[in-house]
């Protein structure tokens, strides 16, 4: 059987799907920079309790403080970039998902979990003592296997000739593990999440917590050597997922696609660059040159997808059939949301959390 | 049939949807209504100066962050997760058509958690007044996403003029909006009150508790009265059809709406009580815990019902719920099922494969709702007293006879296919054209019309004690017996034979009788439409057999209602001993 005969047929798109694709490029690395955020910070208060020294107890509890906020926000960042990658490649997924639909569905339980494992590890901090270590833990572990779940159904929609499995194994239990590139995806993932992590928890400490500067000095110089250290392992997990792309696919990122090759030299630039100011523990400066870099990660990312799905599936031919006032309306709708939280956000400083 | 199927057999999809669905809403109901309680309650503590009622309000905000933001956002979470793994087709339909109808309320689910934050961790620490104007910013936010949603769901219950103008605003407001968003918006007022319930139960001081205990239940008692009417008016504009399955035509809504009666009665009875009384703390907690129930069920029941309602679609009118669309219904009967489906592997049906092609068209077209030996809606159960033949009968017109169940599609191969994996693949009968005839033709009448429904054993304990003519008076009007049963529309001479083979379920020796007596058909046919023979015994007792004979000439004359007989002169004595027969009068 032909695995191109499976793919079920995609919807008429009601905005030409260039809208989409600019939407799901602006709020997928918005979902990163919070996912990272929030697995930085786990880490970083894990690794703190392992370090029995004044401040690094006081950066914990901080740091305990700050990840609950980091949850929902990822969750609420992720669903944006869901949303859109349903309009153009909903088809797809859905698929993927009814594959492994047991494991797809038990996102939900462990982020319920890891959620309320992080308010308990906030709210009570002190009544925890040392277990307090293993609940942070836990909340990572139990975020980074959601990760996986979500590594296994990115790579499954679009590998459909891994889909023939279904007519064996109907019951929503197959992963995508066969897949070479899959476990290098992950690490690759996971690497440079809790890298940027890292970066965040030493902005977070030099910034918000720089009114105790022993916690504030701790917290930056831990979050840097994380960044740096997590990104000179970046560079090899990263070539070794190049390395296991598909031949067609890799050759997009070696010269066959102007646009795909510009993005991976300007990633390994921007990824050396991150190393020299990380080294050097310059926050601000790293910061500025991660921005860019995650938003770069991104679009190959896209491009990988749109590799794997060269044979099968062309997201420009979709037919569209344009409405305007629905997208004006959001459009409109998410400007005056962001002028709210805005001014929200100017009454909040003198009242910050203590 | 255009993507694959998550194949569970003893869990069916609908059933986890209905779960995860019921659980939500009740948070995320909480979630709008609750916002609108902890501003004014908030208010309130402000306007009367008073200390106490702000730290309830605390208090119940940490409760209120802990339980909606993680739990009531991510079960949110899971319905969109669960659908596209269900109905997949359905789920791409409405992401296509309300992308940015979503998009909005994700705008809306991102100020609500930082106007809830804002509002938890800065309470007492920010001024009164830019304090409230966050909590007003948080409901405005929250009714917004039960505005946006309500346009979404109920859109799969009454499209309206998006069928023709495939237009987003119509779809959106469309015929059950703004009822829909009135109830739901008290019941999300009346389910603040009951969850202020808990939060007032854990009080320490006896007067606060107590006194918050009535402002929360006056919350839910006014809420809860405003829902009912709301309610009524959703009911009223709802389509034909869909009205009557709300009104007794589907078993499954007719027990959601005695659930639903009950926990109104229920919750009422609480919520007064919590007013009036003053209940000592244990007592509270046990009445929290009947409203908080009861609350559940009213919900759960009315949720459960708009999703009943719009069957045999996921949604109305466009897609069947096994995520064919009634557009191609036409097309793929003439083609086939199979061809058009993607995810088969058998693509025609043959002599070898039609065990195996009938399991595929059962996964398509049967499994989004019934589930394989499990617990809900179980294949297994509901085809048992079927045979082959039967099945096939049952399969031809299944939307004819159960409208909410969708039509088969696809050719006559297909449906035997089907009909042979339901007999022989599940039951092990035999595949012969031919219906089983032991006992008669009235047995096989029952098996094509009442055994997709009734067992016959199950039947038989039922219909202890009744005679033929009540059976076959029963048979004229299935529908006031019992809504939810179609009009048994065949004729005479058939409802005849199956009355005779409902009889003889409890009269084993009537079943092997001899062909009963002409005037006993005679009464069946002509005069047990209108009388058993229970009441006419007692006003003929006595008479001769001329005095009826008699009689059978001028019908009218006895009474103007009554037709003529009409039949010959033999019949009419045939009638005549038959009646002086059973009544034991004079010959």
């Amino acid at each position: 059987m032909n695995p191109a005969s499976l793919i079920p047929t995609a919807d008429t798109l009601t905005a030409h799907w260039g809208w989409f694709h600019f939407l799901l490029m602006l709020t997928f690395p918005l979902h990163l920079f919070a996912m990272n955020a929030m697995l930085g910070t786990a880490l970083s208060a894990f690794i703190c309790h392992l370090r029995p020294a004044h401040p690094y107890r006081d950066l914990s509890h901080e740091l305990a403080k700050a990840l609950p906020f980091m949850v929902a926000f990822t969750i609420n960042l992720g669903v944006a970039p869901l949303l859109f990658v349903n309009v153009l490649y909903g088809h797809l997924l859905y698929t993927s998902t009814v594959l492994m639909g047991l494991f797809w569905l038990a996102v939900v339980p462990l982020l319920i979990i890891a959620y309320y494992l992080a308010y308990v590890y906030d709210f009570s901090f002190e009544k925890l003592g040392n277990k307090a270590a293993y609940a942070v833990l836990a909340v990572l572990l139990l975020l980074m296997s959601v990760g996986f779940i979500f590594s296994n159904n990115m790579t499954m929609m679009i590998s459909p000739a891994s889909w023939l499995r279904w007519f064996a194994t109907p019951g929503g239990t197959l992963l995508n593990l066969a897949d070479p590139a899959l476990l290098p995806r992950y690490l690759h993932m996971m690497t440079g999440s809790l890298a940027v992590g890292g970066l965040c928890v030493a902005l977070y400490s030099s910034t918000v917590l720089k009114h105790n500067s022993a916690v504030a000095k701790a917290g930056t110089k831990l979050g840097m050597q994380l960044f740096t250290w997590l990104t000179v392992l970046q560079v090899l997990v990263g070539s070794w997922f190049l390395l296991t792309l598909p031949g067609e696919v890799m050759k997009r990122f070696m010269g066959n696609n102007m646009f795909s090759t510009g993005l991976l030299v300007t990633g390994i630039l921007l990824a050396v660059a991150t190393i020299i100011s990380g080294y050097r523990h310059k926050v601000v400066a790293t910061l500025l040159l991660t921005i860019p870099l995650v938003y770069v990660m991104a679009f190959m990312r896209d491009s990988v997808r749109g590799g794997y799905l060269a044979p099968y599936f062309d997201v420009t031919k979709v037919p569209a059939n344009m409405q305007w006032s629905p997208l004006i309306f959001f459009l409109v709708t998410l400007v005056l949301g962001l002028v709210v939280i805005v001014w929200m956000l100017s009454k909040l400083p003198a009242f910050r959390k203590s | 049939m255009n993507y694959p199927v998550w194949y569970v057999p003893t869990f069916g999809g609908g059933l986890l949807i209905a779960l995860i669905a019921i659980v939500h809403v009740f948070v995320s109901h909480f979630a709008v209504g609750g916002g609108l309680y902890l501003v004014m309650t908030e208010w309130k503590g402000i306007r009367e100066q008073d200390q106490s009622i702000m730290a309830f309000v605390k208090k119940h905000t940490r409760f209120f962050l802990l339980l909606t933001m993680v739990f009531g956002g991510l079960t949110g979470v899971a319905i969109w997760f669960v659908i596209s793994l269900i109905h997949p087709a359905a789920t791409s339909l409405l992401i296509h058509t309300f992308v940015f109808g979503w998009a909005a309320e994700w705008v809306f689910f991102l100020v609500e958690i930082v106007a809830l934050f804002i509002y938890f961790y800065t309470f007492g620490r920010m001024d009164d007044r830019t304090h409230q104007t966050i909590g007003w910013i948080y409901f405005g936010a929250a009714w917004m996403s039960l505005f946006l949603i309500n346009g979404i769901i109920d859109f799969m219950l009454t499209p309206g003029a998006w069928l023709v103008s495939h237009d987003f605003w119509s779809g959106f407001f469309n015929p059950t909006f703004w009822p829909s968003l009135f109830f739901r918006s008290f019941m999300s007022f009346m389910l603040a009150g009951c969850y202020g319930f808990i939060t007032a139960t854990f009080l320490k001081d006896e007067q606060t508790r107590h006194k918050m205990i009535r402002y929360s239940g006056t919350w839910a008692l006014i809420s809860l009265a405003l829902s009912v009417p709301s309610g009524w008016w959703y009911i009223s504009v709802l389509p034909e059809k869909a009205r009557g399955l709300v009104a007794g035509a589907s078993p499954t809504i007719s027990r959601a709406a005695t659930v639903a009666a009950f926990s109104l009665a229920a919750l009422t009875a609480v919520v007064i009580i919590m007013i009036l009384l003053d209940p000592k703390k244990a007592r509270i907690r046990m009445l929290t815990v009947v409203a908080m129930i009861a609350a559940m069920g009213y919900m759960g029941a009315f949720e459960w019902t708009r999703e009943a309602a719009r069957r045999p679609y996921v949604i109305n009118e466009v897609m069947y719920s096994n995520g064919v669309l009634r557009q191609d219904v036409e097309r793929i009967n003439q083609e086939g099922f199979l061809k058009n489906a993607k995810w088969v592997q058998n693509k025609e049906v043959t002599q070898a494969n039609q065990l195996e092609a009938g399991r595929e068209l059962f996964l398509h077209q049967c499994f989004a709702c019934h589930t394989v030996g499990g617990f809900n809606n179980d294949i297994i159960g509901r085809t048992k007293n079927m045979s082959y033949g039967a099945m096939q009968k049952y399969l031809a017109t299944i939307h004819e006879k159960r409208y909410f169940m969708p039509p088969f599609v696809g050719n006559e191969n297909e449906l035997k296919s089907l009909a042979a994996y339901l007999a022989a693949g599940l039951h092990k009968k035999p595949l012969t054209e031919e219906v089983i005839t032991v006992g008669g033709r009235g047995k096989s009448l029952f098996e094509d019309n009442c055994a997709p429904c009734h067992a016959a054993e199950v039947l038989k304990p039922k219909m202890a004690g009744w005679s033929k003519e009540k059976i076959r008076a029963s048979l004229d009007k299935l529908p006031a017996l019992n809504p939810a049963m179609p009009d048994y529309s065949a004729p005479v001479a058939d409802k005849d034979a199956m009355t005779g083979y409902l009889h003889s379920l409890n009269n084993m020796g009537s079943a092997a009788a001899p062909p009963k007596e002409q005037g006993a058909t005679l009464f069946d046919d002509n005069c047990a439409p209108c009388h058993s023979f229970d009441v006419l015994k007692p006003k003929v007792s006595g008479w001769s057999k001329a005095k009826i004979r008699t009689s059978l000439d001028k019908l009218s004359a006895l009474n103007p209602g009554m037709p003529d007989f009409t039949g010959s002169s033999a019949e009419k004595d045939s009638l005549a001993d038959y009646m002086v027969n059973q009544t034991g009068g004079a010959k």
